[in-house]
């Protein structure tokens, strides 16, 4: 079964709950999740740690129904009904995948604009596994 | 390098067969393989093995290979399992091809296999989600029709494509299926009830979803100067290629295309000494209706965000310019995951012998045929140019 | 002591149910002045809850979470029985790996003695910055009067010793041993009740007057020298009962009474009304808080606003705004989103 374990869990806890990305020395760009290898240059470069804001915007989005969430969610979507789940195109360049979260799902657009909310994502071997949600920004 | 031609390929009826497991699938596929040889072959000429299976609900995940041979009655020969998510088998076909044009081997067979109609749905649900970014795809709710359905979203905003060009591939496709006995659905459907079906991952409903399905195919490669010794009408490996993208679809810079797709389609194409206009008819990787569309425009059959109105003309039905899945393609010809690849060349390999099953399905004029197969959301993709002759 | 609040921030979760709601269910809503309540959705906890309140009150801080030295939390719901909520919260806020930890429950007092604490370690200079939430989201079984009033919040304030927006003045407690007042017993889910009004009215004034006017004679005050005068809020009603015994009008009480939108939020509940005030108060106006524990005594603080306090205000969202973000649901989602309907 494909699932990720708690010590691969805790590895990524910085980029889960924090966006602790990284800056490559050699060209500049940003790779989040982390990488050893950067998808800037191709290269095994240094890198210095930088903490995204979480300000972005919708880049792509679906919303997730009809009892087929992955496992880990069935009991979300039995209690909460279809969840939105939307590709961020974050204010400092990278994408990310998270769930959309207080907003009901038709109120999703693209272009939309999003802020990073630190929520319950599920629980898997008996530890909860917090990290990021977006919700609209609204006035 | 060695010229290479199939001499001979089979499949099982894809649908849901809970009396038939993995190793009984795959001997129908084989069986019919080695029959399909015009001027017959003995099993025992097969050199190597190569299947395609993600082992789904996890029956035999070490020497899975081993075991089919043993099953097939093949053991002393070479096996190996190869994974590339849904692109499995047409990996193993690459495999196999490569290995009889380095001259490894003279014959050899690739096949694939799949049960996935054995497990609970909450189970299977664990085996549909494992192709995408486990950790940050699955892990954000994701689901294999989400990731697509986020291609559709951006296709859609970005090319002006419609849910009614969606739900044109599915009519298409079922029709082309319902004319298939091996297809798992085997009825037409209309463009009304694919828009108004359930909703999975919206905008993809039901009807945009290729389904779970039980299956196995095979295909036996050999080097062109022996085919002559089982067949008049070898189909000829024309050209291949084949690519990786960025797992994670976010990490990727366009969500309309499959870089992949592209990249081993100018591979197979430039191999085969060929341009797209020259393909006679294509089975492509429609695990969803948005990826048909998408495919049309990575294979160079039509511009770039043109794919909508391809479809909208009928140019990739039967009859038209540039059939496309002539087979019922996975919608409804079924899709049992690894088992897909080699189910294209099969299909592939009885058009071009004017053997389709169900002659209302024989593409008229069909020479040269291409097949296309994806690896879950593109993170891998194979691309084969078959011939009734050879490569000019 | 010489350390005060730097920084303030609260948090209300988006969903609310109405009082109709119950009354269509139950045929009675037992909390009396309230008329809707928050209600935390599936993603929600007392730990997520506490990391949006303390990103507001670290904004109006003007300081980075590195800065910290110490983190307190309090809650009589946190997600664990045993694993600090305090190092979640200081991780998701990027803090600093060699930082005081403490996590404080057992009673809705809780949340003022985090404060106090917070507030004795900067004094005491164990450090100079340090960030103290108190979030709750209690329970008790549906059929159970004691589970309509319960809501959901979160306050969260950064102690200092420069910068004050709001300076202690004087702390006086109280210390009390009433049995079955309002309790759970461990591995329990739901809170109980003593289901005996005047044990526990009895309870309550007895905690909160030997605590209040304990603290209004050391300080030589007078009911009447207070801006503001927030006590615990179980109801809409309760707060302007002890107020009026121990002196205080209507109008002291009442802007921090969130209670009538939020229902009862437990440890936070004094804490969230401590926000609405700040958000409004002057320079120079004088705060009376005054918490209650569970059957077990009270904490009774007095404040004194600084002129610090309006330029920070607006570095973050106002208890209103958050009052002001909502969508509510009826009862039957109100089941599914606190799991009381057969989820595990």
């Amino acid at each position: 079964m494909a699932y990720v374990s708690i010590p691969a869990y805790w590895k990524t806890i910085p980029q889960r709950y924090s966006l602790i990305a990284s800056r490559c020395k050699s060209c500049g760009t940003i790779n989040f999740p982390p990488r050893d290898i950067c998808t800037g240059c191709g290269k095994k470069t240094e890198h210095e740690p930088i903490r995204l804001k979480g300000q972005g915007k919708i880049y792509s989005y679906t919303i997730i129904c009809a009892g087929g969430a992955p496992p880990e969610f069935s009991e979300q979507e039995r209690l909460g009904g279809s969840f939105g789940v939307a590709v961020i195109e974050l204010e400092e360049g990278p994408k990310m995948v998270a769930q959309m979260t207080d907003c009901k799902p038709s109120e999703l657009s693209i272009d939309m604009k999003v802020e990073a909310v630190f929520r319950r994502v599920y629980e898997d071997d008996d530890v909860i596994r917090y990290g990021l949600k977006f919700r609209p920004i609204r006035a | 390098m060695e010229e290479v031609a199939i001499i001979g390929a089979g499949q099982s009826r894809f649908g849901t067969f809970v009396e038939k497991g993995a190793k009984e699938l795959f001997v129908e596929a084989f069986e019919e393989a080695l029959g399909a040889v015009d001027k017959g072959i003995e099993s025992r000429e097969i050199q190597e093995i190569y299947v395609g299976n993600l082992g789904v609900g996890g029956g035999q995940l070490g020497n899975f290979a081993s075991m089919i041979a043993d099953y097939a009655g093949l053991a002393g020969i070479p096996a190996v399992r190869l994974e590339n998510a849904c692109a499995s088998s047409g990996f193993a076909f690459r495999a196999a091809v490569l290995a009889v044009q380095s001259g490894t081997c003279d014959i050899a067979v690739a096949g694939g296999i799949e049960k996935m109609n054995d497990l609970p749905r909450e189970r299977l649900r664990y085996w549909l989600g494992i192709s995408g970014d486990t950790e940050w795809e699955r892990l954000a709710g994701m689901t294999f029709a989400g990731v697509y359905a986020l291609m559709a979203m951006r296709h859609m905003h970005q090319y002006g494509t419609k849910r009614e060009h969606l739900a044109m591939v599915a009519v298409k496709n079922h029709k082309n299926g319902a004319d298939n006995p091996k297809a798992h659905f085997q009825r037409t459907i209309t463009l009304e009830q694919a828009l108004n079906s359930a909703m999975v991952a919206h905008p993809l409903t039901l009807f945009d979803c290729c389904p779970v399905t039980d299956g196995a195919s095979a295909a036996i490669v050999c080097r062109t100067d022996l085919a002559k010794k089982y067949t008049d009408t070898p189909i000829y490996v024309l050209g291949h290629g084949a690519s990786t993208d960025r797992l994670g679809l976010f990490e990727r810079k366009d969500f309309t295309a499959l870089t992949a797709t592209t990249m081993a389609a100018e591979q197979a194409y430039k191999m085969a000494k060929i341009q797209p206009k020259d393909v006679n008819l294509a089975e492509v990787h429609d695990c969803f209706t948005i990826a048909e569309i998408m495919a049309y425009e990575d294979l160079g059959f039509c511009k770039k965000g043109e794919g909508g109105k391809l479809v909208e003309a009928g140019e990739t039905q039967i009859g038209g310019r540039i059939p496309v899945n002539p087979s019922g393609g996975l919608k409804s010809k079924g899709h049992p995951i690894w088992a897909t690849g080699t189910g294209q060349v099969y299909e592939i390999f009885k058009q071009l012998r004017r053997q389709a099953v169900k002659s209302s399905r024989q593409v008229s004029g069909a020479d040269i045929g291409l097949t296309h197969n994806v690896g879950g959301s593109g993170g891998t993709a194979v691309v084969h140019i078959l011939g009734i002759g050879e490569r000019k | 002591m010489n350390s005060g609040i730097i920084g303030y921030g609260a948090y209300v979760p988006r969903f609310r149910i109405k009082r109709e709601e119950y009354l269509k269910a139950w045929g009675s809503f037992s909390p009396r002045g309230v008329e809707e309540k928050s209600v935390t959705g599936l993603d929600e906890d007392a730990v997520t809850m506490t990391v949006e309140s303390s990103v507001n009150a670290l904004k109006r801080a003007g300081i980075s979470s590195n800065q910290l030295s110490g983190m307190f939390f309090a809650s009589t719901s946190a997600p664990y029985a045993e694993k600090l909520s305090s190092s979640t919260i200081v991780a998701s806020l990027d803090g600093p790996s060699e930082i005081f930890l403490a996590d404080l429950g057992s009673s809705t007092k809780a949340g003022t003695a985090a404060l106090l604490s917070c507030l004795d370690f900067v004094s005491s200079g164990r450090g100079d910055e340090a960030l103290v939430g108190a979030s709750d989201v209690p329970q008790a079984a549906p059929s159970d009067p004691l589970e309509h009033g319960l809501g959901a919040g979160s306050a969260s304030f950064v102690t200092g010793r420069n910068d004050i927006i709001a300076s202690v003045e004087g702390v006086h407690c109280s210390s009390l041993e009433i049995i079955g007042e309002r309790y759970r017993r461990q591995g329990e889910r739901h809170l109980k009740d003593s289901g005996i009004g005047a044990y526990t009215e009895q309870a309550f004034n007895h905690a909160l007057t030997i605590s209040v006017t304990g603290l209004l004679k050391s300080l030589e005050l007078k009911a009447d020298e207070f801006a503001y005068a927030i006590f615990q809020q179980f109801d809409g009603r309760t707060a302007y009962d002890i107020g009026r015994k121990l002196g205080f009008k209507e109008n002291q009480i009442s802007p921090s009474m969130t209670v009538t939108k939020i229902g009862d939020s437990g440890s936070a509940s004094p804490l969230i009304g401590l926000c609405a005030v700040l958000d409004i108060a002057r320079p120079g106006d004088r705060i009376l808080i005054a918490s209650y524990g569970s059957g077990s005594g009270s904490d009774a603080i007095s404040l004194v606003v600084t002129d610090q306090l309006v330029e920070t205000r607006n570095r973050a969202p106002l208890v209103e705004n958050y009052l002001a973000q909502k969508e509510y649901i009826d009862y039957l989602t109100y089941l599914k989103f606190r799991r009381m309907l057969g989820a595990r």
